[in-house]
């Protein structure tokens, strides 16, 4: 039975990625509390203009939105009950820099090279404003400073790398600004620095929508081959889980975790010379031309997202395109997303190194063995991650890796350790359940200079073609910063704001 | 399971195919000079052996996996509380508690501490155990250690004068290993460490070597095959201990 959610209690960002809503601009804000009485009372003032999950018509979106999360040690500045703060998970007490053996966060990505905001143990507050332009970013954004001097008890902090408002860099900036990049022409694009078509395939969860059409390739498969919503549990606390359990990750008193998630923000700078110079020497090696092997990275063709199982050479992506174009919006977006890879087992059309592939293998982890599993994404329910975020900066020059640009990427999750932190040590920089050894994700892998990466693209067995190796695989991804938050409902926004949480 | 493996796990108790595994008990002496235990003396030496290469494992011939620990005590699993008697004596109430807790089993305990060694080899037993006494040597900050100086603590030890008394030693402390499942193929170590390094490096001649005409392709895999010597065991191949290419 499909389950109800209470839209209005949960964050807005939890159950819609802004982005596809036409919230183009985003600007995130952290914070220090620096006196407990003060900083609840900045969290109540927030509270207010916190944007709820509520279903929108056309006449009741707003233009700008406003969310806000909390690290462990905020939640500790806020005078949590020790009741309530001991029930938190060790990943989140931990915090980001202090988990980066297991995230692979080594060499040009080690928090000693991270912005200079993330040197310090004082990130406290994460507040995220998504505007239709940036005027409306703006415009909250002065609501919130007018906030801050008001309280008096919360400081913003400074130190993002980036460009000011003359364009000169600068890492001391007051906030981390991301947007949508614009096409040639100016209009808005998916496009991540790459060039890749991003956000297409993100989880479905119970609850989230009463469209049956996107959780086809979304949500998991059932053991009929049926699409069905994952369980609400994945993704918010307090709803029953893949394994039909409450989240462990749950703290005391249930009305602070109820409706609430984890949030996993990193900011990862996107190295686009490199990118480039790679995508141009190692095209010049293989056989199928340079968009083909820059699909071959993702999963997807870079122009429009095309899942390259169905389109896995330049005859098959024509056709696709051509009834793509001609399709309406619901089924082009059935066209992105409802596929397997039962057909291709052996990755001989999507690489079983592809990124998308690693990251939701779609029941490929039975290697074809029908029944291996209770269903056929038995192991890939558990790891399933939501992704919101927006790309940052600008690449202006396509030659150079230098300069701010990369993307704000943010995971929802209930579990940080068993979704997220496992999909980034295990799929993204090793790949033993897919048969591949220690080869990392082309894109987002630590590859070291000491050590270079390699891939396998595989193909038909029989074919009589030989695969294709991809080698010397430099560092395309760093991360420059990043840290774990907790969202709480909107109820538990008051409650800690309040100082009235009971975890007795 | 097939008749003949289930036969063998009676008649070849500590065989799969040419592996060989080894697990032996030696108990520790109860002692203690000068404020230090045997046990204790025993256990840091164990916890400062080196490792990969230079451990004294990889001198051994022929050793797949090996570890060394010590067993202080058996492990205890709490009262049977789901015990149908017990609880049916919990229903009548008709025992004293004395009489209910006395028909509970008796916490068993270990009289001395144990040295184990549980190994995976190739070949026969008394070959590997002659290999451990002969070869068995690695540098203590300077100062060489033979096999002796992790086993001198254990009780009776000190009967051990050569290879053929450490082997008789070490068989007296024998356990069988009656499920034994060998993690690998039963080769040598030799052909293993050649067939790894082998692989490494054929996936490092196949990506350096893609998209060349096969005259190209032949001559190079001719240089390679030169260079990695595949019958050649002794010649370029991992060494015993190695985990990174």
């Amino acid at each position: 039975m499909t389950q109800n959610l209470d839209l209005t209690d949960i964050q807005g960002n939890i159950v819609k990625a802004y982005g596809s809503f036409g919230f183009f601009k985003a600007r995130y804000l952290f914070l220090r509390v620096d006196n407990g009485d003060k900083g609840r009372d900045f969290v109540a003032r927030i509270t207010s203009k916190v944007t709820s999950a509520e279903r929108w018509s056309k006449s009741s979106a707003p233009s700008v939105t406003t969310n806000m999360a909390f690290t462990y040690s905020g939640l500790e500045a806020l005078e949590l009950p020790t009741a309530s703060l001991i029930g938190f998970p060790e990943d989140f007490v931990m915090g980001m820099s202090k988990r980066k053996v297991i995230l692979g966060d080594d060499g040009p990505s080690d928090p000693e090279h991270w912005d200079k905001i993330w040197q310090e143990e004082s990130v406290h507050i994460w507040i995220s404003i998504n505007g239709k332009s940036i005027e409306d970013v703006e415009e909250r954004y002065q609501w919130v400073s007018k906030q801050i001097d008001a309280t008096g008890g919360v400081s913003l902090l400074k130190g993002h790398r980036g460009e000011d408002a003359f364009g000169n860099p600068s890492d001391d900036l007051p906030y981390q600004d991301a947007s949508i990049l614009y096409d040639e022409n100016g209009m808005p694009s998916s496009k991540e620095h790459f060039g890749y078509t991003d956000g297409i395939g993100d989880p479905v969860f119970e609850g989230q929508t009463n469209n049956e059409k996107r959780v086809i390739g979304r949500g998991k498969l059932t053991s009929e081959g049926e699409w069905v919503p994952l369980a609400t549990g994945e993704f918010i606390l307090g709803h029953l889980d893949e394994a039909m359990e409450y989240p462990h990750t749950a703290p005391r008193p249930d009305l602070l975790s109820n409706n609430a998630t984890y949030m996993v923000y990193r900011k990862l700078h996107q190295n686009v010379g490199t990118f480039n110079k790679f995508l141009d020497e190692q095209s010049k090696v293989f056989p199928g031309g340079k968009e083909l092997l820059a699909a071959k990275f993702s999963g997807r063709w870079r122009d429009n997202g095309a899942p390259l199982v169905h389109t896995p050479d330049e005859a098959s992506k024509a056709d696709w395109d051509k009834k793509f174009a001609a399709a309406d919006v619901p089924t082009q977006k059935k066209m992105l997303t409802d596929f397997t890879y039962n057909e291709d087992i052996e990755g001989a059309k999507c690489p079983v190194s592809a990124h998308i592939r690693r990251i939701n293998p779609r029941g490929s982890l039975e290697y074809g063995v029908k029944g291996a599993f209770n269903t056929p994404g038995a192991l890939v329910d558990r790891r399933r991650i939501l992704r919101r975020g927006l790309p940052y900066g600008k690449a202006k020059d396509q030659t150079s890796d230098d300069g701010n640009h990369g993307i704000i990427f943010m995971v929802l999750n209930a579990d940080i350790n068993r979704q997220f932190e496992f999909v980034q040590q295990q799929w993204i920089n090793y790949a033993n359940d897919f048969k591949l050894g220690n080869d990392k994700d082309v894109l987002l892998g630590n590859h070291s200079a000491k050590c270079p990466g390699k891939v396998v693209f595989e193909v038909e067995p029989g074919s009589g073609k030989p695969p294709h190796f991809v080698k010397n695989i430099p560092r395309l991804v760093e991360t420059r910063g990043g840290d774990y938050f907790f969202i709480p409902s909107i109820t538990a926004l008051k409650m800690i704001a309040g100082g009235i949480i009971d975890p007795t | 399971m097939r008749f003949m493996d289930t036969l063998n796990i009676f008649l070849k108790p500590n065989s799969s195919g040419n592996a060989t595994a080894l697990t032996t008990l030696c108990p520790i002496m109860n002692r203690v000079v000068d404020g230090e235990s045997s046990v204790d003396i025993t256990r840091e030496r164990c916890l400062r052996l080196p490792i990969h290469e230079e451990s004294p494992l990889a001198k051994v011939p022929n050793t797949y996996l090996a570890r060394l620990f010590i067993l202080d005590n058996v492990f205890y699993e709490s009262l049977p509380g789901g015990d149908s008697v017990f609880n049916f004596s919990e229903i009548t109430s008709i025992f004293s508690d004395k009489a209910r807790l006395g028909a509970l089993p008796q916490k068993d305990q270990l009289k001395s501490k144990y040295l184990v060694f549980s190994s995976n080899f190739h070949g026969d037993l008394d070959a590997y155990l002659r290999g451990m006494w002969d070869k068995w040597s690695y540098d203590d900050n300077g100062q060489q250690r033979d096999v002796r100086y992790i086993w001198e603590n254990c009780v009776a030890f000190d009967g051990v004068t050569d290879s053929s008394s450490f082997i008789s030693y070490m068989k007296r402390c024998q356990l069988n290993s009656a499920l034994f499942f060998n993690g690998s193929t039963d080769d040598s170590l030799q052909e293993q460490l050649k067939a790894l390094y082998l692989k490494q490096e054929f996936s490092k001649f196949a990506a350096a070597n893609q998209g060349k005409s096969a005259a190209d392709l032949q001559e190079a895999y001719k240089a390679f095959i030169d260079q990695v010597q595949p019958s050649n065991l002794s010649g370029p191949s991992w060494v015993p201990g190695q985990c990174e290419p």
